[in-house]
C-alpha cells in the first residue's frame, strides 16, 4: 500500500536505513544545505535536522527526501508506492504507467480531520519568517521554498493546477514565485488575472505526500487533474481539504500550507541561484509578488527542501529522482496518449531537465519529426534542448547503452535535426546564452530565442545483440550471482511483467 | 614488468577477480560479458584441465555510475602504476611502450611455457553461442625479419588439431610469406599487449620491437616466430599455410576498427603451456569487451600525445575513447586558447584518427574521472545551433560506427562544450559544489555531522561513491 504523508514516507526510509536524523542544532543559514549535499553527493541517507539554529521554531528541515540511489534512483520511491523491492528500472516504468493510467479523484475532507490544519494562523499572526526557511547555496538571491507544489485556479478542472515554482522569502508576508510563461500557471497569471488587474488565489503546500510531490514536474493534459492522476498513482484517492481564505483545495496530509495570492503588476527581486543545471543562474530579476494571506500546518512540520544544482552528473537528488521515477513514466503515458507508439520516455539521467531519452519504434518515414514537434511544442517547450531516440529494444534507464547508440547510429550527416534555429523560446535557466541574451523579458523567457534539437540514434535495421539468447544470458547473470556478484546489477533476473524484454 | 599470472593474483588480492569453478552449463563468453555489462569484477574460470580462463582483466567498470575504480584501473595497475594511477599517468605510460627512436637494451629470459603435450583443442578456448569455432582473442602475434621482431593483436578461432584461422594488421600479413613462421603468444605481461595495440593502432606494426620502450622492461625469449615476452603463459609456434584463406569472422576486435586488417591460416606446430597456464579471454562484440578498452586507451594515449606536441605547448589535459561509446566518440577536455581553437581541436583529431566522426570538447578543468559531469556539460554548456557544428559532408564515414558503411561520404560533428574565451569573465556560471557553494566553516559543520554519524556517507571524493 502507498504511504499516505511525507511522515510515513520518512518512517519507510528510515526503516530502511536510509534516514539520518540529526538532534543536534543545525543552521538554517547554508548548514543543512551543506549537509545535504554532501549526502546527495556521496549517495549517502536522507538528513532531517531536528532542531534549527538561531531560531526558535518546531519545524524541522528534511534534505532532498525523494533522491534515491544512484545506482538505482526508482528504489525509495518504488517503496513509497508500496511496489516490493528490487523491481528493474522497466518493471517499475510498467508498474507506474498502469496505475497513472487508472486515475482516481480526490476527495475532500471536512478541516477538522486535515492534519495540515492542525495549527491555524490568519491576519496578524502570519509570519512567514517564524520558519526556518534555508538559505540554500552561497550567492543566492535569499532564502528559498523550493520543494513544493503550488496550487493555482483552473477553469477547466474541480481541483485546480499543480505545478512548482522555486520562491524567494522576502518578509513576513511576501515571496517572489519565478514564474516563467509558456507554463500553465504562469501563462494563467501573465495572460489571464494580471490583464484583467486580479489577484491569482494560490497555495503553496509544503511537505505533500510522495505522489502529490511527484505529479507537480509532470505535464498534465488541459482539462485533466493533476489530483486524479496523484491518485491513480497511489492507488487511492488523495485526500483535499479547502483553503481557509480563497477557494482553492489542498492536500490534507501536507506539512505546511501558505495561502495567499499573486498581486497583479507587482514585482519583487528573485535569484540569482543555484539552479537544476548544477550551475548559478543569474542575474536577479523582477519576478510576480506572492502575499501569505494564512499559514496552516501540522504540529512540528516537516519542511523539505531541495539542493538543486546537486542533481547533475553523477549526484541525485530529489528533483531530479522526482523527474526520473515519475515525469518519465508520465511522458511515456502522454505520447501514447498522442498516438506515438513509444516504448520508454526518460530523462537522461546526468541532466534531467536538459535531456530526454525515448525510446521508439519508427512505424513510418518523418515519424521521429512528427513526435519532435510534438514534444517541442508542448511539455518540451521551455526547458527541454534535445532528445535522443533510440530503439525501442534499447532501455533508456542504462546510459551506457544509450551512449553506444548515440556513437553507432546516429549519423553526423543525416540524424541530428536542428529544430527553429533562433526560433524557439527558451527559459533563461541556462548557462549557454549571454546575461544580454538572456535579457529581463516580463515574462520571463529569455530575450533571445534559440534552437532545439533531435538526435536519430534508431538502427537502420537489427543492430541489437544477437550473441547471445535472452534465456542463455538470464542463466549468465544467474550463475554470475551464485558467484557473488549483487544480484542489483543484473537487468535479467527481474521478468518484465507481461513483456519479453 | 609484471608477468600476466602476477597480474591476475593481484586482481584477485585487491578483491577485483571472482573465481567460479566448472563446469559451465552457460558459455564462458556469455558469463564474461554479463559480469562486463555490470561493471562487475574480472572473472577466472577454474578448470579441470589446469588450463584456467580469465576475463575482465583488460577491462573495468563503466563510468556511468561513480565508482571507486575506473575502466583503466586494472590496467594502470598491470603497467606498474599506483592504484590511484590518473588517466594521464596511463596515457603517457603507454606512450613510453611504443617506439623510442633509440634501441633499448633488451633482457632475455628463460621461457615460463615449457610444457609441450597439448595441442590447441586442449587449450579448450572459448566457443560463444552462435560461434562455430573457439576463438583466439587477445593474442600477440610475433614474426622476425631481418629488422627484428614485429608484434601484432591476432585474432581468430582454432578450426583444427593443428589449425588456426586468424586476423592480423595487413601491415604483420606484409611482412610474413607462405611458410613464414609466427608464434602466437597467449597470457602475456600487460606492456607486451599493449605494446602490440598501440603497434596496431599507430600503423606500426612494422617497427620491431627492438626500437620500442617495451624491449627495456619486459624480459623477452626467441622463438621460431620471433622473440616473445618468456613469462608468456601460452606459446603456439605456426607456420603461415595461406596467406588467403576464406576466413571471415562476424565479430572484430577492436584494433580491427583501426587498421586494415587479413586472414591468414596456421599451421600449428606446437604449443608450449606453463604448468598452471591461465589465458586472458575477451567477448569480443559485446559491451564494454577487453579489446575495446585496449584499443580505446591505445588510441587516446596516441592522440594524447600527439596534440599535446603539435602547437608547440600542451593545451590538452586528456583525451578518452570511452568504451560505453564503443569508441564511437571523442571526448577531450582542453584549455581552449582562443576563439576558433576549438574548431582545430577536433578537426586534429579527425586527421589523426579515423575511428569516430564525432568529437565532443569540454573544459580543462573537468576531470577525466568524472565522466557524470562530461555527459552533463554535453548537453548544458553547449547552445543547440551554434556549438554543434557540422562539417561539409564530403568527409569520408569513420570506421567504427554501423552507419554509413558503403562509402558514402558525409558530415563530421563536433560539439563544444567548453566555455567561449571571448566570453566575459562575469558571463561565465559558478559551478554548484560544496567546495563553491559553501565558505570553509559551513563545509566543516557539514563534514562533522556526518563524521560523527553511524550511517553518514563515506568521506572519499565531492563526487561520492556508489553503493
Amino acid at each position: 500500500m502507498a504511504v499516505n504523508s511525507l511522515r510515513e514516507y520518512l518512517d519507510l526510509l528510515d526503516t530502511t536505513g536510509w534516514l539520518r536524523s540529526f538532534d543536534q542544532p543545525v543552521s538554517w543559514d547554508l548548514e543543512a544545505s551543506a549537509a545535504t549535499m554532501l549526502a546527495n553527493i556521496r549517495d549517502g541517507p536522507v538528513p532531517v535536522f531536528e532542531s534549527i539554529a538561531g531560531i526558535e521554531t518546531e519545524s524541522k528541515l528534511v534534505g532532498d527526501p525523494y533522491r534515491g540511489p544512484q545506482t538505482r534512483p526508482w528504489d525509495h520511491f518504488a517503496q513509497a508506492l508500496g511496489f516490493p523491492s528490487g523491481l528493474s528500472g522497466c518493471t517499475y516504468y510498467d508498474r507506474v504507467i498502469a496505475r497513472l493510467n487508472r486515475t482516481k479523484a480526490p476527495r475532500t475532507v471536512a478541516s477538522h480531520r486535515a492534519p495540515c490544519k492542525e495549527t491555524v494562523r490568519t491576519g496578524t499572526e502570519v509570519d512567514l519568517l517564524s520558519f526556518p526557511w534555508p538559505y540554500i547555496h552561497e550567492g543566492d538571491g535569499g532564502r528559498y521554498s523550493n520543494h513544493h507544489t503550488i496550487v493555482a485556479p483552473d477553469p477547466d478542472t474541480e481541483w485546480g493546477t499543480w505545478s512548482s515554482h522555486r520562491m524567494m522569502i522576502h518578509d513576513s508576508s511576501q515571496a517572489s514565485l519565478l514564474l516563467l510563461a509558456g507554463e500553465q500557471v504562469p501563462n494563467r497569471y501573465y495572460y489571464d488575472y494580471e490583464p484583467r488587474g486580479e489577484p491569482m488565489p494560490v497555495a503553496v503546500v509544503i511537505g505533500a505526500e510522495p505522489t502529490v510531490e511527484s505529479t507537480a514536474d509532470m505535464w498534465i493534459p488541459t482539462g485533466r487533474s493533476e489530483a486524479a492522476f496523484a491518485g491513480g498513482l497511489k492507488n487511492a484517492p488523495v485526500d483535499l481539504v479547502q483553503c481557509e481564505t480563497n477557494d482553492l483545495y489542498v492536500p490534507a496530509t501536507a506539512e505546511l500550507v501558505l495561502e495567499g495570492h499573486v498581486r497583479p503588476d507587482d514585482r519583487l527581486d528573485e535569484g540569482p541561484f543555484g539552479d537544476y543545471f548544477g550551475y548559478m543562474n543569474g542575474p536577479r530579476r523582477s519576478m510576480p509578488v506572492f502575499e501569505v494571506d494564512a499559514i496552516t500546518h501540522r504540529h512540528e512540520p516537516r519542511l523539505p527542501f531541495c539542493v538543486e544544482g546537486s542533481g547533475v552528473g553523477y549526484g541525485q537528488n530529489s528533483t531530479s529522482t522526482l523527474r526520473l521515477v515519475a515525469a518519465g513514466p508520465d511522458a511515456t503515458v502522454g505520447l501514447r496518449a498522442a498516438g506515438f507508439d513509444v516504448a520508454m520516455a526518460v530523462p537522461w539521467r546526468f541532466t534531467s531537465r536538459t535531456v530526454w531519452v525515448i525510446a521508439t519504434d519508427r512505424p513510418y518515414p518523418g515519424y521521429l519529426h512528427e513526435l519532435a514537434n510534438f514534444i517541442f511544442t508542448t511539455w518540451g517547450m521551455l526547458h527541454i534542448d534535445f532528445f535522443v531516440f533510440v530503439d525501442a529494444a534499447v532501455d533508456p534507464l542504462d546510459p551506457r547503452a544509450v551512449l553506444t547508440a548515440i556513437a553507432l547510429e546516429a549519423d553526423p550527416d543525416a540524424d541530428f535535426h536542428q529544430f527553429g534555429v533562433e526560433r524557439m523560446p527558451k527559459v533563461p535557466l541556462n548557462i549557454y546564452q549571454t546575461p544580454d541574451e538572456k535579457g529581463s523579458a516580463d515574462v520571463g523567457t529569455s530575450k533571445a530565442k534559440t534552437a532545439k534539437a533531435y538526435i536519430d540514434a534508431t538502427t537502420d535495421g537489427d543492430a541489437t545483440d544477437t550473441t547471445a539468447t535472452a534465456e542463455t544470458r538470464k542463466r549468465a547473470q544467474e550463475r554470475l550471482v551464485e558467484a557473488g556478484l549483487d544480484a542489483a546489477r543484473f537487468d535479467r533476473l527481474d521478468e518484465r511483467e507481461g513483456k519479453s524484454q | 614488468m609484471i608477468p600476466f599470472t602476477q597480474y591476475v593474483r593481484g586482481l584477485a588480492g585487491d578483491d577485483d577477480l571472482v573465481r567460479l569453478d566448472g563446469p559451465f552449463e552457460v558459455p564462458v563468453d556469455v558469463l564474461a560479458a554479463e559480469a562486463l555489462r555490470a561493471s562487475g569484477p574480472a572473472l577466472r574460470f577454474q578448470r579441470p584441465t589446469g588450463i584456467d580462463l580469465v576475463s575482465g582483466v583488460f577491462s573495468g567498470p563503466d563510468q556511468t555510475q561513480h565508482r571507486e575504480a575506473r575502466p583503466w584501473s586494472r590496467l594502470a595497475l598491470g603497467l606498474g602504476l599506483e592504484p590511484d594511477a590518473t588517466l594521464v599517468d596511463l596515457l603517457e605510460t603507454i606512450s613510453t611502450l611504443g617506439p623510442t627512436g633509440g634501441n633499448p637494451e633488451p633482457t632475455y629470459a628463460g621461457q615460463a611455457a615449457s610444457g609441450t603435450d597439448i595441442d590447441v583443442q586442449d587449450l579448450q578456448l572459448p566457443q560463444g553461442e552462435t560461434d562455430m569455432w573457439p576463438a583466439v582473442t587477445l593474442g600477440v602475434a610475433s614474426v622476425s625479419t631481418a629488422d627484428g621482431t614485429h608484434w601484432a593483436p591476432v585474432h581468430g578461432s582454432v578450426v583444427g588439431g593443428d589449425t588456426l584461422r586468424v586476423r592480423v594488421p595487413d601491415a604483420l600479413s606484409s611482412l610474413v610469406a607462405d611458410g613464414t613462421t609466427m608464434t602466437i603468444a597467449l597470457g602475456v605481461p600487460p606492456a607486451a599487449i599493449t605494446t602490440a595495440y598501440l603497434l596496431a593502432v599507430t600503423e606500426q606494426t612494422t617497427t620491431p620491437i627492438q626500437s620500442c620502450g617495451v624491449t627495456g622492461t619486459v624480459p623477452l625469449v626467441p622463438t621460431n616466430g620471433g622473440l616473445v615476452p618468456s613469462a608468456t603463459e601460452v606459446v603456439i609456434e605456426t607456420t603461415v599455410v595461406d596467406r588467403q584463406p576464406d576466413f571471415r569472422s562476424d565479430r572484430r576486435e577492436g584494433w580491427e576498427y583501426v587498421v586494415a586488417s587479413g586472414p591468414l591460416s596456421l599451421s600449428v606446430e606446437s604449443v608450449r603451456a606453463t604448468d598452471t597456464p591461465v589465458i586472458p579471454i575477451s567477448p569480443v562484440g559485446r559491451p564494454l569487451a577487453d579489446d575495446i578498452q585496449l584499443t580505446g586507451l591505445a588510441t587516446a594515449a596516441t592522440l594524447y600525445h600527439r596534440v599535446n606536441n603539435y602547437w608547440g605547448i600542451s593545451p590538452v589535459e586528456w583525451v578518452m575513447l570511452p568504451a560505453e561509446a564503443e569508441l564511437g566518440i571523442c571526448f577531450v577536455a582542453s584549455d581552449v586558447l582562443y576563439g576558433g581553437f576549438e574548431w582545430q581541436l577536433a578537426n586534429i583529431l579527425f586527421s589523426f584518427s579515423s575511428l569516430f566522426d564525432t568529437v565532443v570538447i569540454v573544459d580543462e578543468d573537468v576531470p577525466p574521472q568524472d565522466f557524470g559531469r562530461v555527459l552533463a556539460d554535453v548537453w548544458l554548456k553547449s547552445h543547440p545551433a551554434r556549438d554543434w557544428t557540422f562539417s561539409e559532408p564530403d568527409a569520408p564515414a569513420a570506421t567504427r560506427p554501423h552507419y554509413r558503411t558503403d562509402n558514402e561520404t558525409g558530415s563530421r560533428l563536433y560539439v563544444n562544450a567548453a566555455w567561449d574565451p571571448r566570453w566575459k569573465e562575469t558571463y561565465i556560471a559558478p559551478r554548484v559544489t560544496f567546495q563553491n557553494s559553501f565558505p570553509g566553516n559551513v563545509r566543516d559543520v557539514a563534514r562533522a555531522l556526518w563524521d560523527e554519524s553511524d550511517t553518514g556517507p563515506e568521506d572519499t571524493t565531492e563526487s561520492g561513491a556508489s553503493r
